[in-house]
């Protein structure tokens, strides 16, 4: 069995938690518990005949409370910036995540647009949405709360681990 | 002994275990048990020695991190910070390991830090879910102040406006009212009704929102006859109490809607009720008395300082500090850098103070510090320089772009100047203000002749503003000689003010305090208009002359300024060729991008563009070339000496070539005397304006003197 080892990064209250609970547990709570530190969960998954076995490094988000710990990201196979779409500036925050996680590895990154069920306070155009494809190997709309684009996302990064 | 110590350890709710094999992850348990630790490691016996592996993937992510201590010659240690960790049993252990090297002895300490754990999360979840709720708050607030404010900036005529404006307000999940200029008359949303509701219990008649805002205002803010004299918008917290039962937490903004005159036509007032988000915090004393984005006290914290030391009776100086323009930053840089700005400032203040000093976070861009042990003005200006001097380097966003600020400092002395919080509040206040005349840094000691000087600054712009209405304002040209004719083919319309008592005043007397007052679009509309019958009124009597009015920094970043040029040129049927903008270098590095359009949008229709006291600001050269200009204006200062300062003729002659090679003309201001003309002449300047020709003139005599030139 191959195991890889995915991080979830962003700031706070954007939906790490929930999103590995979605896709582990297949279930979403509406009470917002802050994660402390960090938690890991695992799941299995087949893919293209492989047993891989998904390590989620589900992390405190980032804000003035807890700064970022590049250390966590020792031995990442992947990451994924989780951003919430009600909220301009988790996605500001998730990208400057991203260029502290880039100064520590290039392994591949997956942009999460989280709560897509609500309406977004912010709309990309064309260009923008262009400019940070390029920063990121994939880029979902997810939502943790109705399921929409949860496993689609793990299974793509992982299907990305697998060829690289 | 042993004993002793194992039964401390399993009160800490620790573990010990000795790292036999740093490599393999190997370890033997040597003190402390527990369920959470057999939880944890089922398959270790007491004694026996077991690996670290893919069973507890954080601990053993962390032994890469702990072999470096371990390995290392010198005693240390190492945390791993905070772990959730589900066993086989699906319980979940709240854990943190701390790997040591103490004398030969490698060590990992695993410690159950549910206590710990449950604590940080609860203050955590608290404070997150403030820092949440005020994001959309904020957010809230921004949009419908952005809509409102363009919506009633429209022209009236616009169709629909009364329609929308009714929607936007009605549908607002929070209390908005719309007052008149003295608050008789209000509109207010279902959501204002709904928060000031004061329940059917209450015989007499219940008061209306507007009102119960202003007292609370009048009650709980001193600057609040600073903001209503001075038509000044304001944004903060106010507690409504109306026994038996109402008490509620209120975040009030204040802005007031402007006329053309400066006059406030309407107030809008937002109010939400933050009660909940008060509760919260005041269940962390911490939070309740600190500010969230700098970590520095807050104003409730500021205010309670105040008391106990005014209580005390020992002398200090007040010290309020208002970061001019910041409001134009956050426009410009956005709001996340406008945060940055504040943590960095509030970083610089607080490591140039001393530590008996106190300072706190009393307003969006506004802080105030108590020096304390200080009572004198020579110690509180030393202390007050060492602030300017940390706060002038630059400052950089998050795209290494660097800006540098300025701010206003009003200070006030205990108990000299005031003896009660509110007193001391209303001074630097009213001080700071006072300080804000122009971009730069400022201090404004609280005095008496300061507040007659502000109380001087509000007559004066009521008697322009009557100016305007009156019609009191002149326009005086001033010839410009083109040297290779040696005529007049130019004039600079200067303004004048006619005051009914005092006589003629100098525009250096009153052109700031309209820009500050933003009168200045007025009357610059009621040049550029009068400026525009002149040169047709010259134009029908055969003279082919230019005139050229100045333009303020204001009317280069008014939105309406071209629309209204461009209608004042076909009201008087004027060739646009005849008229000419005058800007100074300052409005042009400013407000580049404002500057850019409008001249580029002038020059298209015809009319030429000159830069106004060249030499004397900021001199970025880059702008020359990138703008579309045609006259340089070098300023009198530099020909006044020309003629014995060789500096000043190396500049202007430098001046002149570099101007000749980007293709623009030259004139040069404040020509005196033969000498100077002689030397400008000599050096190819291409117009000159100054006495030796003629001072400024009315109309009719410079009709005369064209006249004569004929």
């Amino acid at each position: 069995m191959i195991q890889k080892k995915i991080c979830l990064l962003g700031a706070s209250s954007v939906g790490k938690t929930s999103l590995v609970k979605q896709f582990v547990e297949g279930i979403f709570s509406e009470k917002y518990l802050t994660t402390i530190g960090v938690k890991i969960d695992k799941k299995t998954i087949f893919l293209e005949n492989e047993e891989i076995q998904l390590m989620l490094w589900d992390m405190e988000g980032n804000d003035t409370y807890n700064v970022f710990q590049e250390r966590y990201l020792r031995g990442a196979a992947g990451y994924i910036i989780v951003v919430d779409q009600t909220r301009a500036t988790s996605l500001h925050e998730g990208l400057d995540i991203h260029t502290l996680v880039r100064q520590v590895t290039d392994c591949p990154a997956i942009l999460a647009i989280n709560k897509s069920d609500l309406p977004a306070t912010w709309n990309m155009d064309d260009s923008e949405n262009k400019s940070y494809q390029n920063l990121f190997d994939l880029q979902f709309s997810t939502s943790a709360k109705t399921g929409s684009n949860v496993e689609e996302m793990f299974s793509a990064l992982a299907k990305l681990l697998l060829r690289s | 002994m042993t004993q002793l110590l194992n039964k401390v350890i399993n009160a800490l709710e620790q573990i010990i275990l000795e790292v036999i094999d740093t490599n393999t992850g190997t370890v033997k348990w040597v003190e402390g048990d527990g369920e959470w630790a057999i939880d944890l490691f089922p398959n270790a016996g007491n004694q026996q020695a077991f690996a670290i592996n893919e069973e507890t993937p954080f601990l053993q992510d962390f032994l890469f991190d702990a072999t470096l201590i371990w390995q290392a010659a010198e005693n240390g240690k190492l945390r791993s910070g905070l772990w959730t960790e589900t066993t086989h049993t699906n319980k979940e252990l709240y854990l943190e390991a701390i790997a040591i090297k103490q004398d030969q002895h490698n060590l990992l300490v695993i410690t159950n830090q549910r206590e710990d754990f449950e604590f940080q999360q609860k203050t955590k979840q608290l404070a997150r879910e403030v820092l949440l709720s005020y994001d959309r708050l904020f957010l809230k607030n921004e949009y419908l102040h952005t809509r409102l404010l363009s919506i009633l900036k429209q022209p009236p005529e616009q169709s629909n406006i009364l329609t929308t404006l009714t929607k936007v307000i009605e549908n607002a999940e929070f209390a908005v009212l719309i007052a008149s200029s003295d608050f008789s008359t209000n509109i207010e949303n279902s959501a204002a009704i709904k928060l000031f509701d004061q329940g059917t219990l209450i015989s007499s008649q219940p008061s209306r929102p507007i009102d119960i805002i202003l007292r609370l205002m009048q009650n709980q803010l001193p600057e609040y006859e600073r903001i209503l004299s001075t038509n000044s918008s304001w944004d903060g917290e106010l507690c409504w109490i109306s026994p038996p039962s109402t008490l509620k937490w209120l975040k009030v903004a204040f802005y007031p809607v402007k006329n053309k005159l400066n006059e406030v036509e309407n107030w809008i007032i937002f109010a939400n009720d933050i009660s909940t988000i008060k509760h919260l915090i005041q269940r962390n004393e911490q939070l309740a008395l600190q500010d969230m984005l700098t970590e520095l006290p807050n104003r409730f914290s500021f205010l309670q300082m105040l008391e106990k030391h005014i209580a005390a009776k020992q002398p200090f100086y007040l010290l309020y500090i208002d970061i001019n323009d910041f409001r134009r930053h956050n426009e410009f840089y956005g709001h996340d850098q406008g945060d940055k700005l504040l943590i960095e400032l509030s970083k610089r203040i607080s490591a140039v103070v001393k530590t008996s000093d106190f300072i706190a976070r009393v307003g969006g861009d506004e802080f105030a510090i108590m020096l304390n042990n200080i009572d004198n003005q020579k110690a509180c200006k030393i202390a007050i320089q060492r602030i300017i001097d940390s706060i002038n380097k630059p400052f950089h966003t998050k795209k290494s772009e660097s800006f540098n600020i300025s701010i206003s400092i009003g200070a006030a002395n205990y108990p000299h100047d005031g003896q009660s919080v509110e007193e001391l509040m209303k001074f630097v206040d009213l001080s700071a203000y006072n300080g804000k005349k122009n971009r730069k840094n400022s201090v404004q000691f609280y005095s008496q002749s300061m507040k007659d000087a502000s109380h001087h600054l509000i007559i004066v712009e009521q008697n322009l503003r009557q100016a305007i209405k009156n019609n009191e304002f002149e326009l005086y040209l001033q010839p410009i000689i083109d040297i290779k004719t040696n005529r007049i083919n130019k004039a600079e319309a200067l303004i004048r003010w006619n005051h009914p008592e005092k006589g003629l005043i100098n525009p250096d007397d009153f052109i700031p305090i309209a820009e500050k007052s933003g009168l200045i679009i007025a009357i610059g509309e009621w040049v550029i208009s009068r400026t525009c019958q002149m040169a047709k009124q010259i134009c029908d009597l055969g003279f082919d002359i230019k005139i050229s009015m100045n333009l303020s920094p204001s009317q280069v970043t008014d939105n309406n300024l071209f629309a209204y040029l461009s209608t004042c040129i076909n009201d008087n049927k004027i060739n646009p060729r005849l008229l000419e903008l005058e800007v100074t270098e300052g409005v042009l590095v400013d407000d580049y991008s404002a500057a850019e359009k409008l001249l580029s949008n002038v020059r298209t229709i015809g009319m030429s563009v000159s830069v106004d006291d060249f030499g004397t600001g900021y001199s970025s050269l880059s702008y020359l070339k990138k703008l579309p200009l045609d006259f340089l204006k070098i300023d009198r200062s530099f020909i006044k000496e020309i003629v014995a300062d060789d500096n000043d003729k190396a500049i202007v002659r430098a001046v002149i070539s570099m101007a000749h090679n980007l293709n623009l003309c030259v004139t040069a201001e404040g020509v005196e005397t033969k000498e100077q003309l002689s030397f400008l002449v000599d050096n190819s300047c291409n117009s000159v304006q100054g006495y030796i020709f003629s001072r400024p003139i009315k109309l009719d005599y410079f009709i005369k003197l064209l006249h004569e030139q004929k």
